[in-house]
C-alpha cells in the first residue's frame, strides 16, 4: 500500500476518531495532520507494520494522550477560526441539551480513559485491540472502562 | 444504559467532522516545509555544531583524541543543557608574539530558550566600559590587559577579563566561549573552500586596495581577513565592521552546512587536526558535547544579526562610544530575559541585514 491509498482510504475514518477523541473539530483537524504528517515522513516504517491503520491510530491515540502545552495544543489554542464553516450537531429535539450532557461530560475524563471509551463504544473494537493501541494489558482497558463508566454514572445522578 | 447513550453521543457528533479534502492539502503542505527543514537542519545544524565546537572544543581535541571524540559527536543520548545559552566569540588580532592582543570583534551567540534561531550580538569594540579591576578603557583593552597581566601573553587571561567585563555589561552569564584569531579564521575559511558573504554596499581595502562589490561573494581565506579588518572606510566605521563579522558568521554557518561537515567524521577530524590550536577556551559548567546537542534543537539556523545600543558622546576633551542610555537598557533587559525575538520585531531598523 502506498501512502496515497492508505490516506485516501483511511483519513476520513481517522478525523472521525479524532473528532471523538478531542470533542473539537479544530483540534482534531490539527490532532489528524501532525499524525499524518508523521505518517507519511516515515511511511516506509508504517507501511512494514501488520496493520498499518492500526499502527497509525496507535501513533494518534499516543499522541492525544501524550499532547503537552506547547505541541499541537498550543496551535490549536492560539488559532482563531471561527466554527461557521462545521455544521453544528443535528439536534432539534429539547432534549438536546440534556442529551449532550454526555458530551461534555467526557471532555472531563483523563484522555486516556475517554479514548478507552472511544474505542469500544465508537470504534467498536475488541478489548485486545484497545489494549495493543494503548499500549497496555487487557486487564487495564477493562478496569479503564469500568472507572470511566463509574464517573459518567455519577455525573447522571448528579444531574 | 449509559453505553448507549456514549453510542449515541458518538453518532450524533459524527458531523462535526471536518471534510478530508483541506486536511490532504495541509498535510502534504506540512510535509513539503519539514522536509525542507530536515534537509536544511541536516546541513545548516552540523555547521552551527562547527562553529560552537570551533569556538569550544579546539583545546580538548588534542590530535590522539580527535577521531575518537568527533565520532562521540553523532551518539545519542546526551542531555542538551536546557534554557538560554550565551556564547561569547572573541576575534582576536594578535599582532605578533610581542604585542599584548586587542579583541577586533566581540560577538556575543544568544540561543534562545525556545532554540528558534541563534542571535548574533555585536558588542562594539570601541565601547567605553568598566573592567574590573582596571577601570573605565575600551572593550577591546580588556584583552590585552588580561592577557599580559603576568608578563607573558595568555590568550586564555585575555578572554578571562572580556568575559568578567561582558558579564559585569550585560548582566547574562557566559556559557562558553572562544578567542579566534586571525589565523585560524583564515585556516577554517579555507579549509570550507571559502564562505559567502553578502555585502550591502562595496567596500574597498584600505590595506590592499581589493574592492568588495555590494552583493554576495564566496571568499576565501585572506580575502575574509582582509574584509574583516576593513573599518576606517566604511560609512558607520567599527559598527559595519561588526556588521560585516556577522555577514560573515552567517556565511561560515550556512557554507559549513552545505558541505555536511560534521556529518562525516573523517572529514571532521581532519579538519580540526588541520586547524592550530590556537583558540582557548572557557566554558562554564557543561561540557561541550552537551553544548552542541542544543544544535537539532534549532528550528532554524539563520541568525538574526544584532548590537547592544550605543552613542557617541563627549567626556571633557574625548569622544567616547557609550551603551545608548535610552536604547541599551531594554535591549539588555531583552537579553536577559531572553526575549530578543520580541525586541527585533519592534526594532526592525536595528537588525543587521545578514544577506
Amino acid at each position: 500500500m502506498t501512502y496515497e491509498e492508505f490516506a485516501d482510504s483511511r483519513l476520513a475514518a481517522l478525523l472521525r476518531y479524532a473528532v471523538m477523541l478531542t470533542g473539537d473539530p479544530h483540534q482534531a483537524q490539527d490532532l489528524v495532520q501532525d499524525t499524518m504528517v508523521r505518517v507519511q515522513l516515515n511511511w516506509r516504517r508504517v507501511a512494514r507494520a501488520d496493520s498499518p491503520e492500526r499502527y497509525v491510530r496507535r501513533m494518534l491515540t499516543n499522541q492525544y494522550v501524550d499532547w503537552r502545552r506547547g505541541s499541537w495544543m498550543r496551535r490549536v489554542l492560539l488559532r482563531a477560526e471561527s466554527d461557521d464553516a462545521v455544521p453544528a450537531p443535528a439536534d432539534h429535539a429539547q432534549h438536546a441539551v440534556d442529551r449532550d450532557q454526555v458530551w461534555s461530560w467526557l471532555a472531563r475524563l483523563p484522555r486516556r480513559q475517554r479514548a478507552t471509551l472511544v474505542l469500544r463504544y465508537y470504534e467498536d473494537l475488541p478489548d485486545a485491540e484497545i489494549a495493543d493501541i494503548l499500549g497496555c494489558a487487557v486487564g487495564t482497558v477493562r478496569s479503564s472502562i469500568s472507572r470511566a463508566l463509574a464517573t459518567l454514572r455519577a455525573e447522571y445522578v448528579e444531574a | 444504559m449509559i453505553e448507549d447513550d456514549l453510542r449515541a453521543a458518538f453518532a450524533r457528533h459524527e458531523p462535526l467532522t471536518p471534510p478530508t479534502g483541506p486536511v490532504r492539502a495541509a498535510i502534504a503542505r506540512l510535509v513539503a516545509v519539514r522536509r525542507r527543514r530536515r534537509r536544511r537542519l541536516g546541513a545548516g545544524g552540523a555547521a552551527l555544531a562547527l562553529l560552537a565546537l570551533l569556538g569550544v572544543g579546539i583545546p580538548q581535541f588534542t590530535p590522539d583524541r580527535v577521531a575518537g571524540d568527533a565520532t562521540l559527536l553523532v551518539e545519542p543520548g546526551r542531555r542538551a543543557p536546557a534554557g538560554a545559552l550565551n556564547v561569547l566569540l572573541l576575534g582576536v588580532d594578535s599582532r605578533g608574539d610581542e604585542m599584548p592582543p586587542l579583541a577586533d570583534s566581540v560577538l556575543l551567540v544568544h540561543i534562545p530558550a525556545d532554540r528558534s534561531r541563534p542571535y548574533l550580538v555585536s558588542l562594539s569594540r570601541d565601547l567605553e566600559v568598566a573592567i574590573p579591576g582596571y577601570g573605565r578603557d575600551k572593550l577591546n583593552a580588556a584583552a590585552a590587559y588580561g592577557a599580559r597581566a603576568d608578563g607573558g601573553l595568555d590568550l586564555a587571561r585575555g578572554y578571562e577579563l572580556i568575559r568578567r567585563t561582558v558579564t559585569d555589561l550585560t548582566g547574562v552569564r557566559v556559557d562558553a566561549g572562544a578567542v579566534i584569531t586571525f589565523p585560524v579564521l583564515r585556516q577554517l575559511t579555507d579549509l570550507l573552500s571559502g564562505v559567502e558573504v553578502c555585502l550591502p554596499q562595496r567596500v574597498r581595502s584600505s590595506h590592499t586596495d581589493r574592492v568588495f562589490p555590494a552583493g554576495c561573494q564566496r571568499l576565501d581565506g585572506r580575502a575574509s581577513l582582509d574584509l574583516l579588518r576593513q573599518r576606517r572606510d566604511l560609512p558607520d566605521g567599527g559598527v559595519d565592521r561588526d556588521r560585516n563579522a556577522q555577514r560573515f558568521a552567517a556565511g561560515l554557518i550556512r557554507r559549513a552546512g552545505e558541505q555536511g561537515v560534521l556529518h562525516d567524521p573523517v572529514r571532521f577530524s581532519r579538519i580540526l587536526a588541520e586547524l592550530d590550536p590556537e583558540l582557548t577556551v572557557a566554558t562554564t559548567g557543561g561540557s561541550v558535547l552537551d553544548l552542541v546537542q542544543v544544535v537539532p534543537e534549532l528550528a532554524s539556523v539563520e541568525p538574526v544579526g544584532l548590537s547592544l545600543p550605543a552613542v557617541v558622546s563627549r567626556t571633557g576633551d574625548r569622544w567616547v562610544l557609550r551603551p545608548d542610555p535610552a536604547a541599551a537598557p531594554a535591549f539588555l533587559a531583552a537579553l536577559r530575559e531572553d526575549r530578543l525575538a520580541q525586541w527585533a520585531g519592534q526594532h526592525p531598523e536595528r537588525v543587521t541585514r545578514l544577506h
